[in-house]
């Protein structure tokens, strides 16, 4: 089993149970489980409601790496264009550096291009 | 109102209707109330679009009678979870969307739709290989998603909003009922296996025996 080092990065607005807001902490997510439910189990209570990938309460930035994000029941091509993407359902392909806490940014994004929720959130 | 004794308004003038206590003592132990709101919006969207895909995923169930009673019990149960906690929304000063694809698209579990193609030519799904264990499993996934759903709002106003955490207990009770029923069904229709939710269904359709506000609330 191949696992994978993931650096989740919390902006200086970002209230979460295992990382001070502005820090970092660096989880290990196996390259079959999904990086929210890791980080989750390793005490980074990272934001979440339907974890089927649908909701945009988890989004996050991925700054650096490769995840496959094929599970999400509601993923757009330009989520991926812009590095955006839904950590209760993406596995790590690589090493992963990911900006937490973006579901506004996710649904500004959707919004720009009239894509759901968007604005209607 | 004696002048000797004004009512104790806290920071709310008396007599404002532009402020809500309600409201206020939410905010005064730390949850925003708001944010609160547009998750309850975001929760009974789920519990609506749920209800009305249900719709669908029961007729679906043609033949099999005992699986199309207990889903009617989980969508009527489903839409009593929308009408418990839509007053709720109006209390925290919000209001539903005025456009229903609005409301479905901010919905925070998935459509619970068939799972077979549909010809957008034609407008006929292809159930040609539907099955029973297809629809469950899209039944199971829907609880599944509301269990955590409700689980997150619990966590959000326990010890800070008793009123929320009440409604949102109440659901969940019904919707980790609801997932038990699903595995039960689908262990033995998939896979031969027996795994007992460890309760019947209710006496009458859509009895929601811990969620409805008929009991407590006949106007709402």
């Amino acid at each position: 089993m191949t696992s994978y080092e993931v650096e989740l990065v919390a902006p200086g607005d970002c209230d979460v149970e295992g990382i001070d807001s502005g820090r970092s902490e660096t989880i290990t997510v196996d390259e079959d489980e999904y990086v929210l439910s890791a980080a989750r189990r390793q005490g980074v209570w990272l934001p979440a409601d339907c974890q089927q990938g649908w909701c945009t309460t988890c989004a996050a930035e991925l700054l650096a790496g490769e995840v496959d994000q094929s599970d999400a029941t509601r993923y757009y091509d330009v989520d991926r264009e812009a590095d955006m993407i839904l950590p209760c359902t993406a596995r790590p392909r690589s090493d992963l550096r990911l900006r937490i806490c973006q579901m506004d940014e996710l649904n500004d994004l959707r919004a720009a291009n009239s894509l759901p929720p968007g604005r209607s959130r | 109102m004696s002048d000797d004794k004004p009512h104790a308004s806290g920071s709310i003038s008396p007599g404002d209707t532009s402020e809500r206590v309600g409201m206020a003592v939410l905010r005064e132990r730390g949850l925003d109330p708001e944010e609160l709101r547009e998750k309850l919006i975001d929760a009974i969207g789920a519990e609506f679009t749920t209800y009305y895909y249900y719709t669908n995923l029961r007729m679906h169930l043609a033949g099999h009678e005992d699986y199309k009673e207990i889903t009617e019990d989980a969508r009527l149960e489903d839409r009593a979870h929308f009408e418990l906690v839509v007053p709720r929304v109006y209390e925290l000063g919000g209001h539903l969307p005025n456009d229903i694809r609005d409301f479905a698209d901010r919905a925070s579990c998935p459509d619970a739709g068939l799972p077979v193609p549909y010809d957008d030519e034609s407008g006929q799904l292809d159930i040609t290989t539907l099955t029973a264990e297809d629809v469950l499993e899209v039944l199971l996934e829907a609880e599944r998603c509301a269990i955590r759903t409700w689980t997150e709002i619990c966590d959000m106003t326990r010890d800070v909003d008793p009123r929320t955490y009440d409604m949102a207990s109440r659901i969940l009770q019904e919707e980790i009922e609801h997932e038990a029923w699903f595995v039960e069904l689908l262990s033995m229709e998939r896979d031969g296996e027996i795994n007992p939710a460890g309760h019947f269904v209710r006496g009458e359709p859509g009895d929601a025996p811990y969620s409805t506000n008929r009991r407590f609330n006949d106007s709402a």
